[in-house]
């Protein structure tokens, strides 16, 4: 019942405001013209175009205003509703004025533009797009229609097919690990350029928690034992994080000393390896073992560490972290405590003596 | 701080909310009651109040950071909206200020002219040309905080104004003399 009074006052409502609204054609792909003239009797006014967002189900402008350069309008459209009004942009937020005056506005071209990227996406194996856009990319180059095709097999493959604006030109790139490679139109067009595969995941298993509800400042040699039982060989670290309810640790691959495999052992127990990344040429990536650090006054250390910075002295530990010092020293202890006010910082050496403690 | 540079400050407010209420240009802002506000908060923390940072947001809440007379190294918060003034909320800073610059950075209540704020708004709106536009934000801070040159450390008003087309905001100095203005 009330559905059907908000129903009711909707159309009320849309009865005066859309009276003399253009309505946007039931099948726009197949009309192009009929798609621009909807825009253009709702614009009303000479304007350039900045984007333009054309598929079957739904078009989007954002319009720039002739007579008044720094007024930039965004017109939407559904397919057999009337049109409204434009809403207002933020000129600060337009950070790209690559354009096009809406008279060249050359939706033909749109339309063939996506019926040749789903044509490609058939061919290639990737999912069919809903739309193209005219637009400049976020470089703010190459103002054009553009297509962006994505796989369902491999979520990190994408594929961007673009063309002038009167549809002529086309070019394809595909995003992979170091950016943009070109991709041949040929090879695309005869449908011998599939995505790349997904990357085999051959990731451990996450081992379950034993059950048991941990507090990793009460100390953490024992859960550190069953990451390297996990890892299968001697934990190299780079760095050690702990809180309450967590323990996180950095350490270079045995198989691989470009790789930084970052393990998680939550409160429960339960261990899994969080990421893998390359090594950061020009860090410090020379490990320290479990035998550099305090790990037995660790707690203790922890403990005590709020006292050691008067003014925070009814503080808690936020977090404690354990890496090598400077530019690459001896691995050193670091306790952050915070408290209603602020935060400070407890250092400890290696061997456990006290090297700072100090508001932030 | 004595009696009478204390009385001083109250009436400063109380004839701001008057002026306020009376004057056409803040029939677009929702002002505050600041008057009621600094009643309550002398009330509840005596004199003299020291001014870390006001903030005035879009509906009208007002937050407040003043130091702690009795802990200079300390500053609480107090906000207050529909005539309600919070309790004290501890100040927590990335890098916790000394005393010293919490004294250098405060600003005494008695050398601010609420009364001027009306006026700031409609000049901030006629200087950047948005004579419809919406207060966004108003903030009250010396100009030495977080590091970054300003002018100079002296206290300033920042009055952040919006439409649905642009944002806007003009500085001002404590007497209400034009700094800077910027529009996107």
């Amino acid at each position: 019942m009330r559905r059907a009074a908000l129903g009711v006052v909707a159309m009320l409502a849309c009865a005066s405001a859309c009276a003399d609204a253009p309505v946007f054609p039931a099948h726009p792909l197949d009309d192009p013209a009929a798609v621009k003239a909807a825009f253009a009797a709702r614009i009303g006014k000479p304007v350039h175009v900045l984007r333009f967002g054309f598929g079957e189900h739904y078009a989007d402008a954002l319009v720039q205003n002739d007579a008044a350069p720094d007024e930039f309008d965004r017109y939407e459209a559904v397919p057999g509703q009337p049109m409204k009004d434009g809403e207002p942009q933020k000129a600060g937020g337009i950070d790209c004025k690559k354009k096009v005056a809406f008279a060249d506005l050359d939706l033909a071209a749109g339309a063939r533009v996506l019926k040749q990227v789903r044509a490609i996406a058939a061919a290639n194996s990737y999912k069919t797009p809903e739309n193209v856009e005219l637009s400049a990319d976020i470089f703010c180059n190459d103002f054009g229609w553009r297509g962006i095709l994505i796989s369902e097999a491999n979520s990190d493959a994408m594929l961007e097919i673009t063309f002038k604006p009167d549809g002529s030109s086309p070019s394809a790139r595909e995003m992979r690990n170091d950016g943009w490679v070109k991709v041949d139109m040929k090879k695309l067009a005869a449908g011998s350029a599939p995505p790349p595969a997904a990357a085999p995941k051959n990731e451990p298993a996450p081992t379950r928690g034993d059950g048991r509800e941990r507090d990793f400042t009460q100390g953490i040699e024992a859960d550190l034992a069953r990451v390297e039982a996990k890892v299968g060989a001697p934990l190299a670290f780079k760095h050690i994080s702990v809180d309450k309810t967590q323990l996180s640790v950095d350490v270079i691959s045995p198989a691989n000393k470009k790789k930084i495999s970052t393990y998680i052992v939550e409160d429960d127990g339960s261990i899994k390896l969080w990421r893998e990344d390359d090594a950061i040429p020009f860090d410090c990536n020379k490990p320290f073992a479990a035998g550099d650090i305090p790990l037995a006054q660790l707690p203790a250390m922890i403990a005590g560490a709020p006292a050691l910075i008067p003014p925070l002295a009814q503080g808690w530990v936020k977090n404690v972290h354990i890496y090598r010092s400077g530019l690459c020293g001896a691995p050193h202890v670091y306790i952050e405590i915070e408290d209603d006010r602020g935060f400070g910082n407890v250092e400890y050496d290696g061997r456990g003596k006290l090297i700072s403690a100090e508001v932030q | 701080m004595s009696l009478v540079r204390l009385l001083f400050s109250v009436g400063l407010v109380f004839s701001f909310a008057a002026n306020a209420a009376d004057a056409p240009a803040s029939t677009d802002y929702a002002w505050p009651n600041l008057t009621d506000f600094i009643k309550q908060l002398i009330a509840k923390v005596g004199a003299p109040i020291k001014v870390y940072r006001l903030t005035m947001d879009r509906e009208g809440k007002v937050d407040l950071w003043i130091q702690d007379q009795k802990r200079r190294d300390l500053v609480d918060s107090y906000e207050y909206e529909h005539g309600t003034m919070s309790e004290a909320i501890p100040v927590k800073f990335e890098h916790y200020p000394s005393i010293d610059a919490v004294d250098q950075h405060v600003i005494e209540l008695t050398t601010i002219d609420f009364q001027r704020l009306p006026g700031m708004l409609a000049t901030a709106k006629s200087k950047l040309g948005l004579p419809d536009a919406r207060v966004f934000r108003i903030e009250l801070e010396r100009g030495d905080s977080h590091g970054f040159l300003t002018y100079s450390d002296i206290p300033i008003w920042t009055v952040q104004i919006d439409t649905p087309r642009h944002d806007g905001r003009v500085e001002f100095s404590l007497d209400g003399k034009v700094l800077n203005a910027d529009k996107d």
